[in-house]
Parts: C-alpha cells; structure tokens; sequence
C-alpha cells in the first residue's frame, strides 16, 4: 500500500496502525535476509508508537497523512536513543542523544518508525556495498546493487516492505536508488529541509528528502519532513514549457535508458506540455567542481576518524577522503567561486523552461562488485558513470525528482530526472505526477 | 602539475606510501581538468552563497 492509501484505510477504521506496523515487520523479517535493507529494526518502539497513534485516531486526533503510517530513517538521522551507525563500524555503538530536526517532524506527523536502513559507508558511495553491515541488494535483482548511498531506503520501498523511507543527497545518493530500485526520490533545493542531527558528508552539497513508491507519497512525506506543500490534485501539465538538453545528458547513454527517458518526453507531450530544446552550461566542468568541493567537506568531517581508525574504515572510502586531505584549502575556495558563475549560469535556462528532463543514471542498476561498466561501447568506472549525471545539481542546489519511467528488457527499472528552479518543487512533483498517472509504471512490483 | 607523493608524504600524519600511488591518476586527471576552470576566475568572482544567489 502506498501511504495515501493506508491514510484511507486507518481513517475507514479497515486497518489500525498497529495492524499496519506488524504487518511491515514480517515484511521485514522476511524480505531483510534476501535484501539487507536494513541495520537495525526498532519493533518494541515501532509497536508501542503505533498504538499510541491508533488511540490518538480513536480520540478524534488526527496529524495528517502520515499518522500511523510505518516509515524507516536512513542510519545516518540521529534517532534519541536509537542507534544511529552511518553505515560505519566506528559508529555501530553510536546512540544519539537527540533527534533530527527531520525525526521531529515526521514524529509530530504521526509516522512510525520501524527502522534503520543500511547505506554506504558515510554516505560517501552509490553502490551501499557496506563492508561493515553487508550489501544492500537489489529487489529487482539481487546479483545487483540498489544504488547509494541510500541503498537501504530505495530497496526497502521497492521490495514493497515500506511506502517511504528517509534519504540523503550529497552527490545523488537519493536519485540513484530511486532510479535503479524503480521508485521516486526527491533531492529538494538545497537548505530547505533542515539538516540538523543528520551526519554529514559534505555541507554545502547534503540535502535530505524522501524516497517514495509514488509521486503524491513523495509530495505528502516531503512536506512532513519540513519542505512545502505541493498541491496535485491537479495533474495538468498542459503548456508547461519542459526543457530538453540538446547537449551532455543524452551523449553516453544505454541504448534502453535513453528509449524510455524520451517515451517520458512523448508522453509529456502528449498531455500537453511544450516541448523545448536547450543547451545546457559545462556539466563537466560542473562534476569537477562537485568533486574537489566533496573530496574536501568530507575529508573535514571524517579527518579525525581517517588518521585514527584508519583500518576501520572500508578501502573505498579510506582512497575518498585521502584525495581530500590533498586538496589545497585555496583550490576548496575557488571550486565555491566557480560554483556561483554555474549557478548564475544555469539559472537563464528558468527564463526559457519551467523543468527540465534528463536520464537520471545512465545505464541500469549494475552488479554488486562490478568496477566498470559499457556505457554504450565505451567501458567507465561505476562510480564515475553512476553520478555523471548527478553531481551537477547537488553543485546548483536545485530540486531533483527521480521517478520510474519504464523497464529494461531484463526487467531492471529506468529513472527519469525531473529538474526544477530553485524551491520549484512543486512543479517537478506536478509534472512527476502527471507522467506517473499516464505511464502506469509505478505499479510494477519486483 | 602538483607533486602529490610530495604532499602526502608532508601531510601529518603522511598517507601511507602503498596507498600514494593509487590515487595518482586520479589526482591528476582531477588537476588537470580543475587548472584550467581555475584561471577563468576574476578578482571580482565571490563564493557561492545558496541555489537562489542568481541576481
């Protein structure tokens, strides 16, 4: 069930929250072997929580869409005495003393929390191959990756355990589950849910958001999370003007990735939009920025760690943060002044567009240990290849919506990437909404 | 171009020298594609405050 769906049914008394919260925990007891979504489930807490919503329903309370509905937290949102890991070893004792500002918010919404789930290490990776906790495997297909770094989150949803689950975005670490587990992830514009009580990766790039099975469930978690509200009832997309990058975004791309991104683009052509065709500034240019920012924010947050517990942290990222520790604190400086001429930049497309469509990765989920992969005929390291699509906007701070837009012949899910102004997010969800209703592919189960 | 094995082996505590070498390629692909964005900036380019510092 979607969260809009058990709203109906805790409010039609078809269901309690406690029903609802068992129910996800045998989910969980059974899915979590096959898909290791999860680092720690809470369900005494999530049991007595729930009733407490069920009494409050009974006495006439009602806190929203969310009340009683089971949810989890990506590991890294500070829970009051729950453990709180990262994905680290170093952490795996950590209980926090207090809530996220997040928590809070989806507490005061009635949400209950079933869990943690598990991610990359630090968030700083997109396969959630976790070395510390084990690897977040893919329910579409369990040989691959769900993506990172909220790996956890995106499968957790996918596998159907979950309507919704928290995540965080540094450098697509929401989008890229969305896009390989086939459900929606939205990285609002930056600063505008707090981060405060979430670990950080890098401060100028994090940005926290939903991961949702629908559109209209990522509308109502976003909004209790701290963002604003986006009315759909309304799926009108007709003379919205949506940009089509002519340049970079369709370059390299899996033959079946691009087919679908532009059946995406029919469909919003059919129900009226206005299809327009845009260049956008050096994405490339953008991406290295990206790279020297992260390399350094993280190297800060983790240095102590780094040169203390060195052995215990996993070798991928250990090779991260020591890229940062090299770079020179004046090159940190120019990457944020670069950062404002792309920012300017790219803020001229808003006069010609009201969203902009893009694959969100460019090729489907790939196996878990798998280093390279064919981009077309041309083989790239995973990593690299995964975000190049990604990066850019944590650099512009603008909201990004990943939504399912269709299939591979193999059965794996294809994202497609809706870009909007900044605090724009209602319009990415209104034209999220309206390819969801048309395409019907939200409704596929793995 | 920067002398990375020179910089870690600066940097207290110094990176491991096994592990220098597998960041070369990357740093350099990184410095080599950063230089050159580097030196379109102008004194009168400021850091970035925020996705809505577009004015």
């Amino acid at each position: 069930m979607t969260i809009l769906e058990m709203a109906d049914a805790l409010r039609a008394k078809k269901v309690s929250s406690l029903e609802l919260t068992n129910e996800t925990l045998e989910k969980i007891a059974r899915e979590n072997p096959r898909i290791n979504a999860f680092i720690t489930v809470t369900a005494d807490v999530a049991r007595a929580r729930a009733s407490a919503m069920d009494a409050e329903l009974s006495h006439g309370i009602d806190r929203g869409p969310l009340h009683g509905v089971p949810f989890a937290h990506k590991d890294l949102v500070y829970t009051k005495g729950i453990r709180t890991t990262g994905g680290s070893k170093i952490f795996k004792d950590f209980v926090p003393d207090h809530d996220a500002d997040i928590a809070i918010n989806l507490e005061k919404a009635g949400a209950v929390m079933v869990g943690k789930t598990n991610l990359h290490e630090f968030a700083y990776g997109i396969t959630s191959t976790n070395p510390h906790f084990g690897a977040v495997r893919n329910p579409w297909d369990t040989d691959r990756i769900p993506g990172g770094s909220s790996g956890g989150s995106g499968a957790a949803v996918a596998a159907g355990i979950l309507p919704f689950a928290t995540g965080t975005d540094t450098g697509g670490s929401i989008r890229i589950p969305a896009s390989f587990c086939g459900v929606t992830g939205l990285k609002p514009t930056f600063g505008l849910i707090s981060k405060r009580g979430v670990m950080p990766l890098g401060w100028t790039m994090d940005h926290m958001g939903p991961i949702t099975k629908t559109v209209h469930d990522c509308a109502v978690a976003f909004h209790a999370m701290g963002g604003t509200a986006a009315d759909l009832k309304s799926t009108d997309i007709r003379g919205m003007r949506i940009g089509l990058p002519v340049n970079y975004y369709f370059d390299k791309l899996d033959l079946e990735v691009s087919e679908s991104v532009r059946k995406a683009v029919q469909t919003a052509a059919a129900l009226g939009a206005r299809i327009v065709d845009i260049k956008v500034p050096d994405v490339d240019a953008m991406n290295v920025i990206a790279r020297v920012l992260l390399l350094a924010e993280a190297t800060s947050v983790h240095h102590e760690n780094l040169v203390t517990r060195r052995t215990d942290i996993g070798a991928d990222v250990v090779t991260l943060l020591d890229q940062g520790r090299l770079i020179r604190g004046s090159d940190y400086v120019d990457a944020q002044r670069l950062r404002r001429i792309y920012c300017r930049e790219f803020s001229k497309l808003w006069t010609q567009v009201d969203c902009i469509f893009t694959p969100t990765t460019p090729t489907p989920a790939p196996k878990i240990g798998q280093m390279t992969m064919k981009v077309g005929s041309v083989d790239e390291d995973v990593r690299l290849a995964t975000t190049r699509l990604m990066r850019a906007i944590n650099v512009l701070g603008i909201p990004a919506l990943s939504i399912p837009c269709g299939f591979t012949k193999a059965g794996l899910p294809i994202g497609l990437q809706i870009l909007g102004a900044p605090r724009a997010e209602d319009t990415i969800l209104r034209v999220g909404a309206a390819i969801e209703d048309a395409t019907g592919v939200v409704g596929r189960m793995p | 171009m920067t002398d990375w094995k020179k910089t870690a082996a600066a940097l207290d505590p110094p990176i491991p020298e096994p592990d220098v070498e597998k960041l070369l390629p990357v740093m350099d692909a990184l410095e080599a594609a950063f230089r050159p964005l580097q030196r379109s900036l102008t004194p009168e380019s400021d850091v970035w405050t925020g996705p809505e510092d577009v004015a």
